[in-house]
């Protein structure tokens, strides 16, 4: 045993083969209490995720069909007239493409100024903490900034001008803006993550072939951490995916996508509409929700866009070879 | 040559990645800025005493909808403590629970779970902090709430408190129950790095003292990883606090106070209201001015809390740096 | 060199041309060309009477325009269109003295509120002082209801307190008192207090008549007359109130049209008539 050698790996149990481990039968029975107690809760949390899956999917193939998917949503009385959930699945796509978008250049240019650059030394503790308090931040209070935003006369063209002047403040613009602000934070930490584990010698060789520093990011630094960055994107895209407190408050929950006008893309941008959170929301007992069953397709629907973006995560990480000591990449 | 397609000096790069930076920061102190002016007539008319109790909460926010157009100064005053009490409530529940929980499952996952049931813990707390909040809201109000109503509540019970509150089954219990199940995740993940972070040979030191594996596990790494612990439960309370959607789906949405004096199982059954759900409840009204104060101060006290919340996490994982345990 | 400075110019003007474009069609108000839109919101006991009457005119005057309706209660549609939020306001109470000053009602139908128990409960009457007395939480039990078939605790289902059919009521039928809080289950819809009192056999709670007659509840009648379209157009029934339509001063422009269509035309009085009663 090392008892003499100071060891600071990380620890597995102590498996030495000398020596027997002591059996828990031998034990006092608070120490066998609190090893019961550790198993339950740790089987106790394997199976309450089984049951939410196998439930969920249980109702989900029970009420889903395939054609549901592509069928726009209806206003009816009876379940089978309410049609299906295509609106809110283009909502939801339009919501990530905006949020990500706006999210994406913002994130990579803030991570890369601070591992890079950061002089001078107060602003990148500044930026840090802000990133770090709009993590914190709930989606409803983000909700309540984007109302305040987007109802001043400025950004009236962003949404839509009533009658005496006042302005909705809700459409696919003002969602997507704070979608972007959820999106921020991790896509911010995977990317400076992954620029500060970029080993020193590859700026250095870079430097010495003469580049400048703007270059040695463009060419080398940004291409070595691309699946750092694909990993935060693909958070981005989950954590956007669920948020429903934005949708309600700022998407203007109209069950089918209302462009604001004629023009093609930029009055889709101005107008209302609806994503998957907001449709189960609706349709559930809380919203206006004589709808539990197209609720439940719905929620299966999320349910495995969320699990498939988490299987995503766990490939991309899995597929991040070990730099190697030469190129370090 | 490569020096055309790279036209930009480096100052002028440093520049401009500052300027998108401070951007960023501007947006936050734009959000900090916007919903305190937003929230102050609430904070000019009442001071402090709006998180406090008096008055009938229902009857005051009923008084701000129906006065629209220029309130009078009266229609701005409120006294939120059932929001407030609601919101402490299942908070503090949520976190002990959770702790204890998270704290037991990570013992399991990194001491005494066989590799291949490791193996497959890791995948299954990342699920269970992806779910969408909506879902968990959809399984409470669907599944949860009709077996506590129907099943658990009995005729007894509801009679007991007839001239209070009428027990739905939509409460307490169920929003602690979720509440717990949606912050459990976020402390493992911290627990567990730090306790597999934490200094191997000072339990090899215990167990050949002759401790057995499990309490040389409680007696001495447990009690080095306490600031992670504590990180943990900081940064799930701020979680905890802005979680609007599901609470408001299985809460009963009415502005009461439970209470213990109706017996502890009773205590479990009642309905509330937190101050995130009740934005979420009333977030229609948002046209009358005194109820968008209204709305918009308890946003700015969630706001703050949060952030007095991340800066303790970030003050309570300073010294683990001292451990080498990564936070 | 000079080539490809040129070009890098030209494709930063061309960028900045482009997204200057982009902004000025979006900051373009909607001009006359496109069709103007009528933003409603309000009562969700009118909701439906509305968004019927909108699809018909719609189907009529094709192109004219573009109807936007929300719900949220008779309060927040006074508040909205107070505030100019929206052009009209749904409203199915009368006119308060606390509503904000140069609101204009225009009535457009008549319904009447019904007290509701779920199917399970065969309550087939109650006297005024029954509905008071179980409303305000004076009676709270079954079994002090002569007649109810449920047994156990009187589960009241209200409306929040932005409902217009909550005013009517209290005013109507509950020579208004007020419903007694917090004891009563608060709903934000018609609907949604439609299926609680569907689903708790010991429920009780009031809906206008058109909601009670859409799903599996019991009706009970109030002073021995009987809740539907017939004893509400006859004048018999109690609890008899009033949509209305209401704008920030007299309305004007299409929004006037509209209006005017709803008070006057055939085609709207038959959509009216077919659940609730013409305002004759």
């Amino acid at each position: 045993m090392s008892v003499y050698a100071p060891q600071l790996e990380t620890g597995s149990p102590p498996t030495s083969k000398r020596g027997r481990r002591s059996s828990p039968w031998t034990w006092r029975w608070r120490d066998r209490l609190v090893l019961a107690c550790a198993w339950t809760a740790g089987l106790g949390l394997c199976a309450i995720a089984a049951a939410i899956v196998l439930y969920m999917g249980y109702r989900g193939i029970e009420y889903l069909r395939p054609g549901l998917l592509f069928t726009r949503p209806a206003i009816g009385q009876s379940q089978s007239q309410t049609g299906g959930i295509l609106d809110p699945l283009i909502g939801t796509a339009l919501l990530t493409l905006i949020g990500i978008g706006l999210a994406f250049p913002l994130a990579v240019a803030c991570a890369v100024w601070i591992a890079e650059y950061g002089r001078p030394s107060w602003l990148a503790r500044v930026v840090e903490s802000s990133i770090e308090i709009v993590a914190g931040t709930p989606d409803i209070v983000l909700a309540l900034f984007g109302l305040s935003i987007f109802q001043l006369g400025l950004f009236a063209p962003l949404s839509f001008r009533a009658e005496g002047g006042g302005v909705y403040g809700r459409s696919f613009v003002a969602a997507g803006a704070m979608m972007s602000l959820i999106a921020l934070p991790p896509l911010f930490a995977a990317t400076r993550d992954g620029l500060q584990a970029v080993p020193e010698h590859m700026r250095e060789a870079a430097f010495a072939l003469g580049k400048t520093r703007i270059a040695t990011i463009r060419r080398v630094l940004l291409g070595s951490v691309r699946s750092n960055i694909a990993t935060g994107v693909t958070l981005g895209v989950s954590r956007i995916i669920g948020d429903t407190a934005i949708v309600l408050l700022l998407l203007g929950e109209t069950l089918h996508i209302e462009t604001q006008g004629p023009v093609p893309v930029v009055d889709l941008l101005r107008g209302t509409g609806s994503t998957l959170t907001s449709y189960v929301y609706d349709n559930s007992p809380a919203g206006e929700g004589a709808a539990p069953q197209k609720a439940y397709a719905a929620a299966f629907v999320l349910l495995v866009f969320v699990l498939g973006l988490n299987l995503l995560v766990e490939r991309i990480g899995r597929s991040r070879p070990a730099p190697s000591p030469l190129t370090g990449r | 040559m490569s020096r055309l397609r790279d036209p930009w000096p480096d100052h002028r790069a440093e520049r401009l990645l500052g300027a998108v930076s401070l951007l960023v920061g501007a947006c936050v102190i734009a959000m900090i800025v916007f919903v305190g002016v937003r929230a102050w007539p609430i904070f000019e008319h009442n001071g402090l005493s709006w998180l406090g109790p008096g008055g009938n909460l229902e009857t005051q926010i009923a008084n701000m909808q129906a006065t629209s157009v220029n309130p009078p100064a009266s229609a701005y005053h409120l006294n939120a403590w059932p929001l407030v009490y609601g919101t402490l409530l299942t908070t503090s529940i949520a976190i002990v629970l959770g702790t204890v929980i998270a704290v037991l499952s990570s013992i399991f996952i990194v001491e005494l779970a066989p590799a291949r049931l490791r193996k497959l813990a890791i995948p299954v707390i990342r699920l269970l902090a992806s779910v969408p909040s909506v879902v968990y809201g959809l399984i409470g109000v669907l599944v949860l709430v009709p077996f506590v109503g129907n099943h658990l509540v009995t005729a007894s019970e509801k009679n007991s408190v007839q001239n209070f509150v009428e027990l739905t089954g939509a409460g307490l219990g169920v929003v602690v129950v979720i509440l717990t199940v949606m912050i459990t995740p976020i402390m493992i993940a911290l627990i567990c790095e730090a306790l597999m972070a934490a200094p191997a040979s000072w339990r090899e030191g215990a167990v050949a003292l002759g401790l057995n594996p499990l309490r040389a596990v409680l007696a001495v790494t447990l009690r080095a990883i306490r600031p992670a612990i504590a990180a943990a439960a900081v940064l799930a309370a701020a979680r905890a606090l802005g979680e609007a959607v599901m609470i408001q789906m299985v809460s009963g949405g009415s502005s009461y106070t439970p209470n213990f004096s109706h017996g502890a199982l009773i205590f479990f059954y009642e309905p509330l209201r937190t101050l995130a759900s009740a934005i979420v409840d009333y977030h229609e009204g948002l046209g009358a001015p005194a109820l968008r104060a209204t709305l918009y101060a308890f946003g700015a006290l969630l706001l703050f809390s949060a952030f007095v919340l991340s800066i303790a996490g970030y003050l309570i994982k300073l010294p683990l740096r001292r451990y080498q345990v990564r936070g | 060199m000079n080539r490809n400075r040129r070009l890098t110019r030209l494709r930063s003007l061309a960028l900045a041309g482009a997204s200057a474009g982009v902004l000025g069609v979006a900051a373009a108000p909607t001009t006359a060309l496109a069709t103007p839109t009528i933003s409603i919101s309000g009562a969700t006991a009118s909701y439906p009477l509305v968004s019927l009457l909108a699809a018909k005119y719609v189907k009529l005057k094709p192109h004219s325009v573009k109807f936007k309706i929300t719900q949220g209660g008779a309060q927040i549609g006074i508040n909205d269109v107070a505030s100019s939020r929206v052009s009209i306001g749904d409203v199915s109470r009368d006119p308060l003295p606390s509503d904000p000053k140069g609101l204009v009602f225009y009535p457009v139908a008549k319904y009447g509120i019904c007290v509701v128990t779920s199917s399970a409960n065969t309550l087939s009457n109650l006297t005024p002082a029954q509905v008071v007395s179980i409303f305000t939480g004076k009676t709270r039990n079954w079994s002090q209801v002569p007649g109810a078939t449920a047994s156990g605790t009187i589960d009241l289902i209200s409306r929040t307190s932005v409902a217009g059919v909550l005013t009517s009521f209290q005013t109507l039928l509950l020579e208004g008192k007020k419903v007694t809080e917090p004891l009563a289950h608060e709903r934000p819809s018609e609907g949604l207090l439609r299926t609680e009192v569907e689903t708790d056999p010991n429920a009780i709670g009031f809906l206008s008549n058109y909601q009670a007659g859409l799903g599996k509840l019991n009706t009970v009648a109030y002073n021995g007359e009987t809740c539907n379209r017939a004893t509400v157009q006859a004048g018999q029934y109690a609890g008899i109130a009033r949509f209305y339509e209401v704008t920030r001063g007299p309305a004007q422009g299409f929004v006037a049209s509209f209006i005017s269509w709803i008070t006057k035309s055939a085609a709207a009085r038959k959509i009216i008539s077919s659940q609730w009663v013409p305002v004759t």
